[in-house]
């Protein structure tokens, strides 16, 4: 366990390679100059996606989240304008729906809610069934967590600089 | 006898089985039943038989197996003319089904058969026993038989090696939904009795693979029981007594199962098999013993496979020659023995790479044996068995009961670590990259130290994600803020102080005010302590952690720079919260200790 991560196929490993170099891209054109918020901001988005892709690309296309995460990724970079409108819009209608499942708690499943609310947070996680669901849930977790770990360590090195 | 041999190692191999429905046969009370009847082939003897079989459990177990085996052909009475092979495809495939038992099913089962016997009187059952002893007659008879019997029998263990294995192994092949499920029910009980015609007793090997093929099981054969259960009630040579009692099987299962909360026993189920689930009652009482209700399950079978195959005896109505008639009647007694036996064969350790397409399911003892309600209840196994895993995977999970309150710390524990991820990167944003150094090399040091670490929990206050872009001065603020928030919200349990220290520390520029915010963090801390009076196990560590903090920060101020902290529940006693604060450097912990926070 303690060398895990020399593992050069394991997915920490693999993560972690990814999201050096996406770092590296993102911050070589940035000046030390430049700390206004906005610009703080735009890094911090890049950032993020550059974790998740990374992380996503390191899954391959194995796990539906995954695949969902990349789809969503390319989709976005194609159209921001569009999909910005959308997810809004999207983001209504999620809360509105999420209110109106809450009343139909005791339908069927009493696991409905919460099955919602975890189908929203996984991606990818509408068009599954709650088995798969917790299938990608289980997966999702650990692939978040040695995302954090990485990127924990990684900010560490940049503040002992 | 080598069969009876082998059949008494598999059915000891057995006997842990859960889902185990078949009374397992002992070849000794076989050939005792053989032995006995060989002489006389009437109905006489068959009375007794049983009897005289019954009186030992293993006996009795066997006998009823046989019972029931047969008992299910009640209308099979114009195949007695074939009585000889027949009977004798029946005993052997019996046997077969029985082996994959343990002893507990049989010992209920054989209470179940005498029951069953006492209850159905009817000639159909009278015929069945009259199954029974020619069939043990003849089966000494014909050796020949034999091995191809014994290969289908090592067949159907190989292939009820399926039925084991943990649900990860069930889960690649199984990605598919339910409707499959039922797909392979309607498929599988159809092409089998079709290939078991086309397969005669010295093809029964290949017909067996071509039919385990078809009717692989991963958890149980309740689906084909069930599939056989629903065609047998639509077919027109029902028995009015099979009729009546499968009714009335199904809806004492049906008020066993109103009885027992569908989603509670969710934990329950996935936990104890036959021994536990709810007890519908043979005879609709609440409290009854569980041989009966192993018998109603048993029973039904039986009708099941008695009717499904006076079903294929009704559909290949041109192959009414004897050598035609023959081969059906074998082809269902094979196919009914090899759908009991899946269910039965659960611990052999067959090597057989497993072809699973369906998913047959077994009606559990008490159990209603509607098609839909089975399929429910192997959906809800596999929830119940992915919540399991789930739960190891999320921490502090492990007090947690029920699916509810489990979902929702699974949920809070993704978003958590969706938020951390996000502060992480607002954080590597922010943080002056420099990249003349080997991050690398120093990662992968970091990498395989921070893995020692014990930072299980670590989430973050949502309080604070607002408060990423302008760190500074609002850091002390935070630091305030956090305590009590974390010391309310149950939630927060799982937040850490990570953001507040890390914050803290990344935007930081005053070294003086940095450590003296950690100064009064510290401070406060050890105030609560004090407060609490907690035990003194946690003064004794915090105290140190903060007079050493202290120590340093007076020193040398960068080395708060790198402090980072995190918190762990460790545990929660009377709404006192014990957490256990690891202070970091450099990705490694030179300080921990426990705070106990009310």
């Amino acid at each position: 366990m303690d060398l895990q991560n020399l593992n050069p196929s394991s997915l920490k490993s693999r993560f972690t390679a990814r999201f050096l170099r996406a770092l590296t891209e993102i911050n070589a054109p940035k000046t030390i100059s430049s700390s206004s918020p906005r610009e703080i901001f735009q890094r911090y988005r890049r950032i993020k996606v550059a974790a998740d892709k990374s992380m996503a690309y390191s899954v391959r296309s194995r796990r539906i989240w995954s695949r969902a995460t990349l789809w969503r990724l390319r989709t976005r970079s194609r159209s921001r304008r569009l999909v910005s409108f959308g997810r809004r819009a999207s983001v209504k209608t999620r809360t509105t729906a999420s209110h109106g499942k809450e009343n139909k708690e005791h339908h069927g499943a009493v696991l409905g809610v919460q099955a919602e609310e975890l189908r929203e947070l996984v991606p990818g996680g509408e068009a599954m069934d709650l088995c798969n669901l917790l299938d990608e849930t289980a997966h999702y977790i650990k692939c978040l967590t040695t995302q954090v770990q990485v990127m924990r360590t990684i900010a560490n090195l940049y503040s002992i600089e | 006898m080598d069969i009876g041999e082998k059949d008494k190692s598999e059915l000891e191999n057995r006997n842990e089985n859960s889902i185990n429905y078949e009374t397992p046969v002992l070849p000794s009370d076989w050939q005792f039943g053989g032995a006995n009847l060989t002489s006389s082939g009437t109905s006489v003897v068959p009375c007794s038989n049983p009897l005289a079989i019954g009186s030992s459990c293993a006996s009795a177990s066997m006998a009823d197996s046989f019972d029931s085996n047969l008992w299910e052909h009640p209308s099979n009475s114009q195949n007695l003319g074939f009585c000889g092979i027949n009977v004798q495809n029946g005993a052997i495939s019996s046997n077969a089904m029985d082996t994959g038992k343990g002893t507990l099913t049989s010992l209920r089962g054989s209470i179940d058969r005498t029951f069953d016997m006492g209850w159905n009187a009817a000639s159909s059952a009278l015929k069945g026993r009259f199954f029974l002893p020619n069939t043990t007659g003849i089966l000494p008879q014909s050796l020949s038989q034999f091995p191809v019997d014994s290969t289908f029998i090592e067949g159907a263990v190989r292939f009820s090696s399926f039925n084991e294995g943990s649900f990860s192994d069930m889960v690649s092949p199984f990605g598919m939904p339910e409707s499959t499920a039922l797909y392979s029910r309607g498929m599988g009980l159809m092409p089998g009795p079709e290939d078991m015609f086309a397969v005669n007793g010295r093809k029964s090997v290949s017909g067996v693979e071509s039919q385990k093929s078809k009717l692989n099981v991963t958890e149980a054969t309740r689906d084909a029981c069930l599939q056989v259960e629903n065609r047998a009630k639509e077919s027109p040579l029902e028995n009015e007594r099979k009729s009546e009692s499968l009714v009335r099987a199904k809806q004492e299962a049906k008020h066993g199962i109103g009885g027992s909360g569908n989603e509670s026993d969710e934990a329950v189920f996935s936990g104890h098999d036959v021994g536990q689930e709810e007890p519908s009652t043979f005879n609709g009482t609440g409290g009854e013993p569980s041989a009966k209700g192993l018998s109603l399950k048993k029973r039904k079978r039986g009708l099941q496979d008695a009717e499904v195959d006076q079903a294929k005896g009704g559909r290949p109505p041109t192959e009414a020659a004897g050598d035609g008639a023959e081969n059906q009647q074998k082809g269902d007694q094979k196919q009914t023995t090899f759908i009991n036996m899946t269910a039965g064969k659960q611990g052999s350790p067959a090597s057989h790479p497993p072809k699973e397409e369906y998913i047959h399911v077994r009606a559990r003892r008490g159990q209603a044996t509607n098609s839909h309600s089975l399929a429910e209840r192997v959906r809800r196994e596999k929830i119940s068995e992915r919540m399991k895993f789930l739960q190891d995977l999320v921490p502090g999970c492990s007090k947690v009961t029920g699916k509810a309150v489990m979902l929702d710390e699974i949920i809070n524990y993704v978003q958590s670590l969706q938020r951390q991820v996000e502060f992480l990167s607002m954080k590597l944003a922010m943080v002056n990259p420099r990249l003349d150094f080997n991050i690398e090399g120093l990662l992968a040091k970091d990498l395989v130290q921070s893995r020692t670490c014990p930072s299980s929990t670590l989430g973050f206050s949502p309080d604070l994600s607002v408060n990423y872009p302008s760190l500074r001065p609002s850091q002390p603020g935070l630091v305030q803020a956090a305590l009590p928030v974390m010391g309310n919200n149950d939630d927060v349990i799982h937040r850490s102080l990570t953001s507040h220290l890390t914050s803290m520390i990344g935007g930081l520029k005053e070294p003086n005010q940095l450590s003296n915010a950690w100064e009064d963090e510290l401070h406060n801390v050890a105030q609560m302590n004090y407060e609490i009076g907690a035990p003194s196990n946690s003064l004794n560590h915090t105290l140190p952690l903060f007079r050493r903090l202290k120590y340093r920060h007076t020193l040398s101020p960068p080395y708060i720079y790198l402090a980072q902290g995190s918190l762990t529940v460790l545990s929660v006693k009377d709404q006192v919260k014990t957490y256990s604060v690891t202070m970091w450097r450099c990705g490694t912990p030179f300080e921990r200790g426990n705070v106990l926070v009310s």
